[in-house]
């Protein structure tokens, strides 16, 4: 990306677990003092791959070097990553000092530099006052703060989160976003964390990878992922969506199962098979024959309405095919179940993706 | 999680570690195997191998004294059996759910004979039975050490027994299954009956097969309080080894041998039939 | 059963207070028959044997009642007694050594295997654990035997015969053999309640393999091992059988020293008093151990919470 050495650089690497292929030739590079998301469903990879990072599990296959050091085969001791644990890790028979000084003393580093260096890193993540505390004397909130401290203490080039926030009820894991990304910000390093959750890695990270089976599906930022989905899985799996299964007929216009042709951007082949991406809140409905001139439209007829407040959600029978269309703000009149209605969007609104 | 990096050992200490389990299981095993190969030598010298025989297994069940003695271990498992699984499941209910007078005293003192090493237990209901027969004789019965004494002993220790492994059982016992059963209509019995017993059951029979192994197991109290006439096998078998070691007892072992085995194995059917794996941990 | 509930038909006050008395009525009915044999047959000759350490021993081996005196505990510091004593602490302490020794890598090794593998390997301990415990005791003394096959193969391999049997040596090899499960056991099941990912934190702060074995594991299963070394310290400190039948004149223990005094030298007074002593003795140990047991059980909880928590999070990528 930039002209530097990447702080993470995962090449062709391939993890088995007997038969299992927990991560399939995968390459990653991520840059220094980024923000990373590894996002998946349970059980696509992404654990696995930051552990290998981590050096907790060797790679089967491939390399795999932090800021330009080959360190695939090294021992966790030996690389300078450190990780926030699921479920913390914290070590129950020791204080919340002792806990976040255990990495220096493997370390052998000494008093003055020692205490301080605890000092430092227990105000940083708030925790003053706490230090001669038990684990099991903290929230979960405290408890997370100290995993932090522990890790952050090292000076590690590269932070490594294993769904941090996984834990924590809603209310404190909205907070604990915010504090997480000013964390980044003043300590600076890169931080790569794993998340199932996609709106934490889109608020969060300044660029995501999306994994799938194995698979390292798509990287991009927040925006790219959510605006120009590489395939049918990142589309869906990433906020709502409407699949729209269609043919390629020309570079601008697919023609959908229902024989509409629809304009959208598409370097794919004539005659494949792709699916259109269109997100609920990006289409507008009207009563029927009133759309505007622009951008695509379709012709249905309401089948359901989901009342949110914020929002309404219209679920449309086009053909049949059903399209949800979600309407913020709601302006003037309702429509009912089985009015007749024209779907609309603008021109680049819907993303081609091959399934 | 299987051992990798993550349990911190490197492949050499884990080839070790395998290494060492193996020799462990062979120390366990190799001279118990030796004994049961041995016990079918034809050779009555206990270091040749004279070739392949039933023959001390026969002679062991012919010997009158063996015999007698087994029949007297049985009937003294089963007896103190029964009993202690009665008195030892009603102590665990009374402890577990009742608050009641001399609660605490008998909650500490249903630990002791399980604490108390046999030899002090076995002196101990000796004196006890020597005494009391004094006493009861001055009255005119006249009794004595014998199949009764080893029987009452038995008891004495297995009850403790079941009341602790019945009351773990009913520690982890979700009492809102019988608020639920109340609800349902059911009356305090009917609760009881239909619930609670059915629930337990699985702690009860484990308590039970401890207290049969125990009773089968036990020489020291027995041979204590074992009379003229009226000893357990165990007993027989440990009066024997010191007089020398001779085929026969080879042959008596290995059956004492199979049933501890049957035992267990039955046991562990049982378990794996009813109780999940964290409820095995917790009655073994 | 359930007393508590027996209240609808009487007003709330005086129905909980007749409550409160129908549940005290039901909980001694329960326990009053198991209770009562206890207070018979293990109470009675508990007190009773308290009482006869302090009798006399007459001339002709019986034992008087009359004129109480400390004289038999004041015998327990002659130097022959000391001396069964010590030895007794001693090989007590070498074989829960020894056992530990064995013990903690064979149920490390248990407790790391794949879920299906630790249940097999756990009934092949389970085994030996159930087994008649005077029959494994006869198996060493057979196999050890100046003729037994042991010996044999020693002297077809061009060893010469050996004899170790009626020495401490085959006494340790005996109660090692005997209580070595009592070890595996409790060390087991805090291995395997241990929790993986603080030794993989240790690593991931630097710690190395073995450093991460004595800064976590080993302080985590501590209630494993205390609880394992008084399970094995008990019964080999009180052992009767296997120092009788695999050891000699020199390895006399304080448990073939108090039958002694209940059958050839009929010293009543000297072996009950020697049976309080031991029986203390005991008493302190479990004590002991209790206490050290449920502070380690007090950090162990909440981490045990917390863990079942992140299990219930999904990603089993890292678990395959």
């Amino acid at each position: 990306m930039t002209g530097a050495v990447a702080a993470v650089e995962i090449d062709g690497v391939t993890k088995r677990f007997g038969e299992v292929v927990a991560v399939d030739n995968v390459d990653l590079a991520i840059d220094d003092g980024e923000f990373f998301a590894l996002l998946g469903p349970s059980g696509c990879g992404k654990t696995t791959t930051l552990r290998m990072i981590a050096g907790l599990d060797l790679p089967t296959e491939g390399s795999l070097r932090i800021f330009g050091e080959e360190v695939g085969m090294a021992p966790p001791d030996l690389r300078p990553v450190n990780t926030v644990f699921q479920a913390y890790a914290l070590f129950p028979h020791m204080t919340v000092r002792q806990n976040i000084e255990f990495g220096l003393r493997m370390r052998r580093v000494k008093d003055p530099e020692l205490s301080q260096r605890v000092a430092e890193a227990t105000g940083m993540v708030r925790l003053s006052g706490m230090e001669d505390r038990r684990p099991d004397q903290l929230s979960g909130g405290q408890q997370q703060r100290v995993a932090l401290a522990r890790a952050l203490v090292n000076q590690p080039k590269v932070l490594l989160l294993d769904e941090p926030l996984g834990a924590l009820d809603l209310k404190l894991r909205q907070e604990m976003q915010q504090e997480l990304k000013a964390l980044q910000r003043t300590v600076g390093i890169t931080f790569v964390f794993v998340t199932h959750d996609q709106e934490e890695a889109l608020a969060m990270s300044e660029r995501i990878g999306v994994m799938s089976e194995g698979r390292l599906l798509q990287v991009g930022t927040p925006r790219e992922i959510y605006e120009r989905p590489a395939s049918r899985f990142v589309a869906d799996f990433i906020g709502r969506t409407n699949l729209l299964e269609a043919t390629v007929e020309s570079a601008g216009t697919v023609r959908l199962a229902n024989g509409a042709r629809i304009e959208a951007e598409t370097s794919l082949p004539a005659g494949s098979e792709v699916s259109v991406s269109l997100r609920p809140e990006r289409a507008r409905l009207h009563p029927r024959g009133t759309a505007d001139a622009e951008g695509s439209s379709l012709e249905g007829e309401v089948r359901d309405i989901t009342y949110l407040g914020h929002a309404v959600v219209y679920e449309v029978a086009v053909g049949p095919m059903s399209v949800e269309v979600r309407v913020e703000g709601e302006t003037g009149r309702p429509f009912g179940s089985g009015d007749d209605v024209t779907i609309s969007w603008d021109h680049g609104a819907a993303a081609v993706v091959a399934d | 999680m299987s051992g990798n990096v993550e349990t911190g050992l490197g492949p050499r200490t884990r080839r070790l570690l395998a290494g060492w389990a193996w020799v462990v299981f062979a120390f366990l095993y190799v001279p118990i195997a030796v004994l049961v190969v041995f016990s079918f030598n034809a050779s009555s010298r206990v270091n040749i191998w004279g070739g392949f025989s039933f023959q001390w297994y026969g002679e062991a069940l012919n010997n009158e004294v063996i015999t007698s003695a087994i029949r007297v271990s049985l009937i003294v498992a089963a007896v103190s059996t029964a009993v202690s699984v009665v008195l030892g499941t009603a102590v665990a209910l009374a402890l577990d759910r009742y608050r009641f007078k001399g609660r605490r005293a008998l909650d500490g003192t249903i630990y002791l004979p399980i604490v108390i090493p046999d030899i002090t237990m076995a002196v101990m209901l000796l004196v006890f039975f020597a005494e009391a027969f004094k006493f009861i004789d001055s009255f005119g019965p006249r009794f004595t050490l014998g199949i009764s004494t080893i029987a009452l002993s038995h008891i004495a220790f297995n009850i403790s027994f079941v009341c602790v492994v019945v009351r773990a059982r009913l520690d982890q016992f979700d009492r809102t299954l019988e608020e639920a059963a109340r609800d349902l209509y059911a009356t305090g019995w009917q609760t009881f009956r239909r619930v609670t017993l059915p629930l337990i059951m699985p702690g009860i029979a484990a308590g039970g097969l401890l207290a049969l192994t125990l009773s089968l197991d036990d020489v020291v109290i027995s041979a204590f309080v074992a009379g003229p006439g009226s000893t357990t096998l165990p007993v027989y078998v440990f009066s024997s080894i010191r007089r020398g070691v001779t085929p026969e007892l080879n042959a008596i072992s290995t059956l004492m041998l199979a049933a501890s085995i049957a035992l267990v194995l039955g046991s562990l059917a049982l378990q794996r039939r009813r109780a999940s794996a964290s409820q095995q941990t917790q009655v073994l | 059963m359930q007393p508590a509930n027996r209240t609808s038909e009487s007003t709330p006050a005086s129905g909980e207070k007749a409550a409160a008395q129908a549940q005290r009525r039901q909980g001694m009915l329960l326990a009053s028959p198991g209770a009562l044999y206890l207070l018979i047959f293990f109470v009675a000759p508990l007190a009773l044997i308290s009482v006869y350490s302090f009798a006399t021993r007459t001339s002709t081996g019986r034992t008087s009642l009359s004129g109480w005196n400390v004289e038999s505990y004041r015998a327990i510091g002659d130097d022959v007694i000391v001396g069964i004593i010590g030895r007794s602490a001693w090989l007590a302490t070498l074989t829960t050594a020894l056992c530990l020794a064995v013990g903690y890598p064979f149920a490390y090794y248990l407790a790391t295997r794949p879920r299906h593998v630790r249940a097999i390997l756990l009934v092949l301990v389970m085994i030996p654990f159930w087994t008649n415990g005077l029959v494994r005791v006869f198996a060493i003394r057979f196999l050890l035997g100046s003729n037994g096959p042991a010996s044999a193969l020693s002297e077809n391999l061009g060893f010469g015969t050996f004899r170790i049997l009626f020495t401490p040596t085959a006494v340790t090899i005996g109660m090692v053999y005997s209580f070595l499960t009592f070890m595996v056991l409790p060390l087991y099941v805090s291995l395997e309640r241990m929790d993986w990912s603080l030794t993989e934190a240790a690593r991931d702060l630097y710690a190395s393999g073995s450093k991460a074995f004595w800064k976590v594991t080993l302080p985590l299963t501590k209630s494993g091992i205390v609880a394992g070394s008084v399970l094995v310290f008990v019964p080999s400190f009180g052992s009767y059988v296997v120092p009788d039948i695999l050891g000699g004149a020199k390895t006399l223990l304080i448990g073939s020293y108090i039958a002694r005094q209940f059958r050839d030298a009929r010293n009543y007074p000297l072996g009950a008093a020697l049976s309080v002593l031991l029986i203390v003795a005991m008493l302190v140990a479990v004590a002991l151990n209790q206490r050290s047991g449920s502070g380690a059980e007090g950090g162990d909880r909440p981490r045990r919470r917390r863990r079942g928590r992140a299990r219930a999070e999904p990603e089993p990528a890292a678990v395959s």
